[in-house]
């Protein structure tokens, strides 16, 4: 194997309280390479990640960095080897991008001694790496996600380690931007001779990024190696529990995933006989600032919609006002020919229902209660339960195969099992028409394909008419009939998946050099990314608002 | 996962509800709750009736009973009748109101560490209660200046917390601002006052019913019962609160009318039990949380519960204060004193979970 690793965990277990999450891992982190792990939601890779970087403890086995035990090390010893870029980290209101690139100097500094020349240099440096330059001054608060994401990275580059680990750097980033951070790891491995150990979801972005691929499933490790070595459909099969096809993109060296679902693909688009919704001269602000610019399009009934485009083009806000949870300022939303804005709430929960992208959990509930709340709009203090309540309960249970969870709380059900709990609750509502705002987020390859497929069978069983907010083109592209391209808070083009997703649109849309190609499967489009057509530029104006 | 939904059975009925389905009507009813609230009404009757019998006249379960209804001994009467079954009533009612409040703002913004003590409202019925001892007034009008304090108070928090919606992050945030303004009032009054005409003042800041009579309870009573039918009818879409803003709408509840309401509710429970009792501290934060622990999610079946269990709480409270102890002491200091830790102990376990 390597020769040399400065970082490695040799029979490394952990868990928290009782359970056991990694049970005697041993990995050698391939010095001067990039190493990503994969797995499933809750097969242990962040939690590896953290020991790595002695912010857990291993129950036993120890971490070893440059041969010597890592707890031995002083804390700031340690920073000055190994800079980690945690998953979600918040910013403290009003620190400016510089102040924030500073704080990764800390390990270099002691109390008494001011920023020096050295710490100025290096925040240059980072600055410079990532192109925030132009974005110095700004707060981070104010910044587009893409823009955040890249100063939090700054600052771990400030720190200047040799080695560098990352904890899903690209959740929440739209495509363009997740290849313009893939871009720049590279860039840091390659120019800089850096270590680097990631942490991601999406598998393509780790073929496509890594030296070195650990897969892990049930805190273990299945397979290691190369991606072009390691990547089979069986392995993706044994660690993620979906069947998936491989195959290898014409003039590409790197093979490519596509995961298969009980639906191998969206039928011959129908022609919509009528609209659900009607959006007609549609304006939305938030406060002053105007997201939606006079959006106009229908959505085909008894289909599902997929609303796409980059982050803060106004999708989700589109989304929110067909529900009536936003006001448009201008223009309407006509439901079946009516005016969403209009009327009793409880007449339109009963003929809309809609699955909120991060909602709060209820403390103490079990499945079952949770998905009894869907009923709210068909009952009244006098009638609580009555039969159909308790039909619609138990339908949407067995639609989401929830009958074996119902009296789990559900505090305890995994990131995918959640998920469905959510919609078991939307389709108890037994409404015609269902919003879902991101309906995979958070949700691992497999669980994203199950979530995607309940959609289907709901719109094929039941006619039920369904527009959703998607961020993955490639899973846009095969469940839904009909797509909305969003930027800018304009609608660019709509149609077909086969009409809309093409290579010139996703250049001009999404900012991304692609190609499109005919799934051999089923003749839909897939898209393989290669890289953003923009520098980073980090002009002023495309900061956002949310 | 099957591809194919089996059939819908409907025999897989949730163990411990029963279903009542009549033409009008259609519940299932949480019987595990049910039987809780019978027991804890049981212990509530016991209680009570051991709660008379204490004190420095000896007297006898029929006597008591027997004089309470106006029968027997005169001077045995008046005990009864004029000093034991009021103080008696008077803890179960305002206990009972305390807990509901609790429950409510509980519910109202998601966090389990509020209660009306905390936002503001016993705030500002003390300070008004202060203003009006130190002034001079009378005694007979003082819960009605107390009430007019704490409904004021909440009316103040409401409206400052209005930002085109009640955010229930910004009312907590508020009404602790408010409560911090208030108290300052109250101790500037108090230390402006020589300590002798300030002291009836400082008693009724601590919370206690030992003076409490049938005038009391004539306000409490009606209080008390629209509370807990406003509060159990609530429940239905408070539950669907617990959900957050955007899927709260989704299901078709209006929700600032909703909120407003349980507001109105809330304030109203809390500003009467201020009002008759001074700031009894704690049973609204506690009362709700020991509830749920035994007996599971909000739900109008847990909220009769939650109002018995206030009940019992303060009139046991009451009477460790009135008679365990060498010295009795206002109910005030005693619910403070057993409240302050579960308090921190609440706040040690919510840290812990998260």
């Amino acid at each position: 194997m390597v020769a040399t690793a400065r970082l490695a965990a040799d029979s490394v277990t952990l868990g928290y309280d009782e359970q056991t999450i990694v049970s005697d891992v041993s990995l050698a982190i391939p010095d001067g390479k990039i190493t990503t792990i994969i797995g499933p939601n809750g097969c242990g890779k962040s939690t590896l990640l953290r020991s790595l970087v002695r912010l857990k403890a291993p129950d036993s086995g120890t971490v070893i960095l440059d041969g010597q035990a890592i707890q031995h090390f002083p804390t700031k010893e340690v920073a000055k080897r190994l800079g980690l870029l945690a998953q979600q980290a918040t910013a403290p209101g009003g620190v400016t991008v510089e102040d924030l690139v500073m704080r990764g100097r800390f390990p270099h500094q002691s109390f008494l001694q001011p920023p020096n020349q050295q710490d100025r240099d290096a925040v240059d440096r980072a600055l410079d790496l990532t192109n925030m330059t132009g974005l110095r001054t700004r707060p981070v608060d104010q910044l587009s996600g893409g823009q955040r994401q890249r100063a939090w990275i700054a600052m771990v580059l400030a720190q200047e380690t040799p080695i560098l680990l990352l904890d899903e750097p690209t959740t929440y980033l739209d495509i363009a931007h997740q290849l313009q951070i893939v871009e720049l790891v590279r860039h840091l491995n390659e120019t800089d001779g850096r270590t680097i150990v990631l942490v991601l979801h999406d598998i393509n972005e780790a073929i496509r990024i890594s030296h070195n691929i650990v897969a892990m499933k049930d805190g273990q490790i299945l397979a290691q190696g190369s991606p072009a070595s390691i990547i089979t459909s069986e392995l993706i099969g044994e660690i993620y529990g979906a069947e998936c096809d491989v195959l290898l993109a014409p003039g590409q060296d790197k093979p490519f995933c596509i995961p298969r679902g009980r639906h191998a693909a969206s039928p011959e688009s129908r022609e919509a006989a009528a609209a659900v919704f009607e959006v007609d001269g549609l304006r939305t602000s938030y406060g002053k600032i105007n997201v939606l610019h006079g959006l106009t399009c229908d959505m085909p009934a008894g289909a599902i919609t997929g609303i796409v485009g980059p982050n803060a083009c106004g999708k989700s806000t589109l989304l929110r006002s067909c529900g009536r949870l936003l006001r448009p300022t201008e223009g309407q939303v006509r439901l079946a020919g009516r005016d969403v804005n209009r009327g009793k709430h409880k007449e339109l929960s009963r003929n809309l229902s809609l699955m909120a992208q991060s909602p709060t959990m209820p403390s103490g509930f079990q499945v079952e209660d949770l998905v009894s709340l869907g009923r709210a709009p068909h009952q009244g203090f006098f009638r609580q339960w009555r039969e159909e309540d308790e039909e619609a309960v138990e339908t949407a249970l067995n639609h989401c195969n929830l009958c074996e969870l119902r009296r789990r709380s559900i505090e305890t059900l995994s990131g995918g099992q959640r998920q469905r709990a959510w919609f078991g609750m939307t389709l108890a509502q037994d409404t015609p028409v269902l919003l879902l705002d991101e309906p995979t987020t958070f949700l691992d390859l497999a669980a994203q394909i199950e979530m995607l497929d309940l959609v289907r069978e709901m719109n094929q069983a039941q006619q039920r008419s369904v527009v959703m907010v998607l961020h993955d083109l490639n899973l846009a592209a095969r469940y839904c009939d009909y797509l909305i391209v969003m930027k800018d808070g304009q609608i660019v083009t709509s149609g077909t998946p086969r009409a809309v997703v093409t290579e010139e649109m996703l250049a001009d849309v999404f900012g991304i050099e692609a190609t499109v190609m005919p799934d051999p499967a089923n003749g839909m489009p897939l898209v393989i990314p290669h890289q953003a057509i923009e520098e980073m530029h980090a002009s002023a104006h495309d900061s956002n608002n949310g | 996962m099957s591809s194919q939904p089996s059939p819908i059975k409907l025999t897989s009925q949730k163990p411990g509800h029963i279903v009542f389905r009549r033409r009008y009507v259609a519940w299932r009813i949480n019987f595990r709750v049910l039987l809780f609230a019978i027991l804890g009404a049981t212990v509530l009757v016991l209680l009570a009736l051991w709660a008379m019998l204490l004190g420095t006249a000896n007297i006898s379960v029929v006597e008591a009973v027997r004089a309470s209804f106006g029968k027997g001994d005169p001077d045995t009467i008046f005990v009864m009748q004029q000093l034991r079954v009021p103080r008696v009533l008077c803890a179960i009612l305002v206990g009972g109101c305390l807990a509901m409040s609790g429950a409510v703002f509980q519910g109202l913004v998601r966090n389990p560490l509020v209660s009306p003590d905390i936002i503001g409202i016993d705030a500002g019925a003390t300070a008004a209660a202060v203003f009006w001892i130190l002034g001079g007034q009378s005694f007979i009008s003082l819960p009605v200046a107390a009430f007019l304090g704490a409904m004021a108070t909440a009316v103040a928090i409401y409206f400052l917390s209005w930002k085109g919606g009640i955010s229930p992050d910004r009312l907590i945030l508020v009404g602790i601002g408010v409560a911090a303004a208030l108290a300052a009032v109250t101790t500037f009054l108090l230390i402006r006052t020589p300590p002798r005409e300030a002291r009836p003042a400082q008693v009724w800041t601590i919370g206690s019913i030992y003076g409490s009579n049938w005038g009391d309870i004539q306000w409490l009573a009606p209080v008390f019962f629209m509370g807990l039918l406003g509060s159990v009818i609530l429940m239905w879409p408070l539950r669907l609160l617990q959900l957050g803003d955007d899927l709260t709408r989704g299901l078709g509840v209006p929700l600032e009318r909703t909120r407003l309401l349980l507001i109105v509710v809330g304030c109203l429970l809390a500003a009467t039990a201020v009002a008759v009792a001074g700031p009894i501290g704690f049973v609204a934060l506690m009362t709700p949380h020991i509830v749920k622990m035994l007996a599971g999610p909000l739900s109008g079946s847990v909220m009769v519960l939650i109002a018995v269990a206030g009940g019992i709480f303060l009139l046991g409270a009451d009477m460790i204060a009135q008679h365990a102890l060498p010295v009795s002491l206002p109910v005030g200091l005693l619910t403070a004193a057993v409240g302050g830790p579960y308090f921190l102990f609440l706040l040690y376990r919510t840290n812990d979970r998260s």
